[in-house]
């Protein structure tokens, strides 16, 4: 009977269009938080490095052949990349100052030996975790990670002499060895094996002891110079890192550019809806609770003479409380049915055009839902304390 | 419970010379039980005296006490207490639900306290010549059938006073007397007071003491 005497026979035009306001700031807010966070996500794991990630060298030119510019990166410049607002780390690729070749040491596999070049990066940069991803001396193998590359070549030699090619399974299964050394003539063999791929770097990986414990054995004593470095840019910057790059004259492997210029671009162009999303609902939220502040006024005169009749005004703030509760809950229900309903055709636009976006679920979608469900409820009950307790 | 005005002078009246007996300016109990006749012409302060003693307005100066309670330090707790079970009220312009019907505004009321059955509800109507109004809306009945409708709300609770400002002033003769049987009957029955306000008519009623504006 309460609810009739409040809420029947009111003009519903305005919390109708409070509330299909509502539903589209709630639908796009849960949406852009979707995309945003699997834009951003895209990418991880499936390189060794993180998506933000780029390892960049100096482009060489004539006057590089010439001797008269360098192609290696000095203290200063490193630090001056490290300082830019949009750069979170900078940090130098290790190679090696030492000979290095590479064989099969596998009676199921034909020999195979070739001069290898072999570099290491800071484990922080590493985007997977790779197991056992370490050496220290007097363990039974050094794990590296192999170029893609060089499965390739190495599968077009077994073509090439009639022998099965191999997977990439079979090339973590075979046992390898490094042969180290340096031109006195020293020199050690070292067992390895295979533990992962990547396309992002065109040497072998292996861990920093080992570059360490090569370099200080075998080194042939010349200062070590940094050809390259790593340069993780920040989320949703990669724009200005590419600016950088153009700017400073490196250049980069073309694929990890592609990424993280795609996720800039796509991740700004959701952060901007995810702004407006978020103006929309604040501005939705407002709107319906100006509704309940006119409702109060419209029920002033019965909401006065319930109090007097013996009605606790507690009875009536929970009654206007709980009403615009629902009328939040039936909005974020409708705000999450359009956010499941687009998700389904988003992720199938995204799968058709080749982009293999994480299609799971984000949790951040729900807790902003909540965290917009707890503000609303919040203000809707402290607005309808101060008005009842304006007509007591 | 007593209720006790201790020079009580409303703020709108101050300016208004009052008799040496009005009960404005003037130490007055109103005793537990009693029959109080509150007579007094337009404009001498009857509706701001219940308004005042009921606590619907602050304007004003000396103290009024609900037994040993001064009403000024009642909570929202203690007025719906005492609004639900201890003094009930019928208002000059009556405090109807317009929108709702007869029904609804006895049902509201009464689910307070469940004193009634809505047979009962509808029984009390009929004592007084209006139970086929039930369905409808209190804003097509006429004044004197709304001020049957409101006098039913304020017995639909437990009461140890009643105070009624002008509540048969739309009502002929007869219709006032079946009013007063029926608050007299429920009255005794709850060995409650009241307070009746009139502009001189006393409407035939015995009373225990006439209070003066």
């Amino acid at each position: 009977m309460l609810n009739k005497l409040l809420f029947k026979n009111q003009d519903k035009k305005q919390l109708v269009i409070a509330m299909i306001g509502a539903f589209l700031g709630i639908a796009f807010l849960i949406i852009s938080i979707h995309y945003l966070i699997k834009v951003n996500q895209f990418g991880e794991g499936a390189e060794i490095l993180g998506p933000n990630t780029v390892i960049v060298q100096k482009k060489v030119s004539n006057s590089n052949t010439l001797g008269l510019s360098r192609t290696d990166f000095s203290e200063s410049e490193i630090q001056k990349i490290k300082d830019k607002k949009y750069v979170a780390d900078v940090k130098p690729v290790i190679s090696n100052n030492f000979k290095v070749s590479f064989e099969t040491s596998d009676p199921l596999v034909p020999r195979f030996r070739t001069d290898v070049f072999i570099q290491t990066v800071d484990p922080e940069f590493l985007d997977v975790k790779i197991p056992n991803w370490s050496w220290k001396e007097g363990d039974e193998y050094v794990p590296i990670i192999m170029p893609r590359d060089f499965v390739v070549m190495l599968n077009t030699f077994m073509s090439a002499t009639d022998i099965k090619q191999i997977s990439d399974d079979g090339v973590m299964s075979i046992k390898c060895k490094f042969m180290i050394s340096n031109d006195k003539r020293e020199k050690e063999y070292v067992d390895c094996r295979v533990v992962g791929f990547t396309n992002e770097v065109s040497a072998m990986l292996v861990p920093q002891n080992f570059m360490e414990y090569g370099n200080s054995r075998y080194s042939d004593g010349t200062a070590q110079k940094i050809t390259q470095i790593m340069i993780q840019g920040k989320e949703g910057k990669f724009g200005e890192v590419e600016q950088l790059l153009n700017a400073r004259g490196l250049e980069s492997k073309n694929s990890q550019v592609v990424v993280g210029r795609l996720k800039s671009i796509v991740g700004t162009l959701v952060f901007i809806v995810l702004c407006i999303s978020v103006i929309a609902v604040f501005v939705s939220g407002l709107v319906l609770i100006q509704f309940m502040q006119l409702l109060m006024t419209r029920n002033a005169v019965e909401v006065r003479t319930l109090m007097r009749i013996g009605y606790h005004p507690k009875i009536i703030i929970k009654k206007f409380f709980f009403y615009f509760l629902k009328v939040f809950g039936v909005v974020a229900i409708l705000g999450s049915i359009a956010f499941f309903i687009t998700k389904y055709f988003l992720d199938e636009t995204f799968i058709s055009g080749g982009i293999y976006i994480d299609t799971a679920l984000s949790i951040w979608s729900f807790v902003a839902l909540l965290a917009a469900y707890l503000i609303f409820s919040l203000a809707s009950y402290f607005s309808a304390k101060k008005g009842i307790f304006n007509e007591y | 419970m007593d209720i006790t005005l201790d020079h009580i002078m409303p703020t709108p009246l101050k300016s208004i010379e009052h008799d040496s007996d009005s009960i404005w300016g003037n130490h007055v109990k109103l005793e537990d039980g009693k029959r109080i006749l509150l007579n007094a012409s337009s404009g001498k302060g009857k509706t701001t005296f219940l308004t005042t003693a009921y606590g619907l307005r602050k304007d004003y100066t000396g103290e009024i006490r609900y037994g040993d309670e001064n009403i000024t330090d009642f909570t929202p707790d203690r007025w719906t207490e005492i609004r639900m079970n201890e003094v009930s009220v019928v208002f000059q312009d009556l405090q109807l639900f317009q929108k709702l019907s007869v029904g609804e505004n006895l049902l509201l009321k009464n689910s307070l306290t469940d004193i009634y059955t809505e047979s009962e509800l509808k029984a009390l109507l009929g004592e007084l010549e209006i139970e086929h109004k039930w369905d409808q809306k209190c804003g097509l009945l006429s004044m004197g059938q709304q001020q049957r409708v409101a006098i039913i709300r304020a017995l639909a609770q437990p009461y140890t006073w009643l105070i009624m400002d002008e509540p048969y002033s739309h009502l002929d003769v007869d219709n006032a007397k079946r009013c007063m049987n029926l608050i007299h009957e429920r009255t005794i029955a709850q060995n409650a007071g009241f307070v009746l306000t009139t502009l001189g008519d006393s409407h035939g009623y015995k009373y225990d003491q006439e209070l003066k504006l």
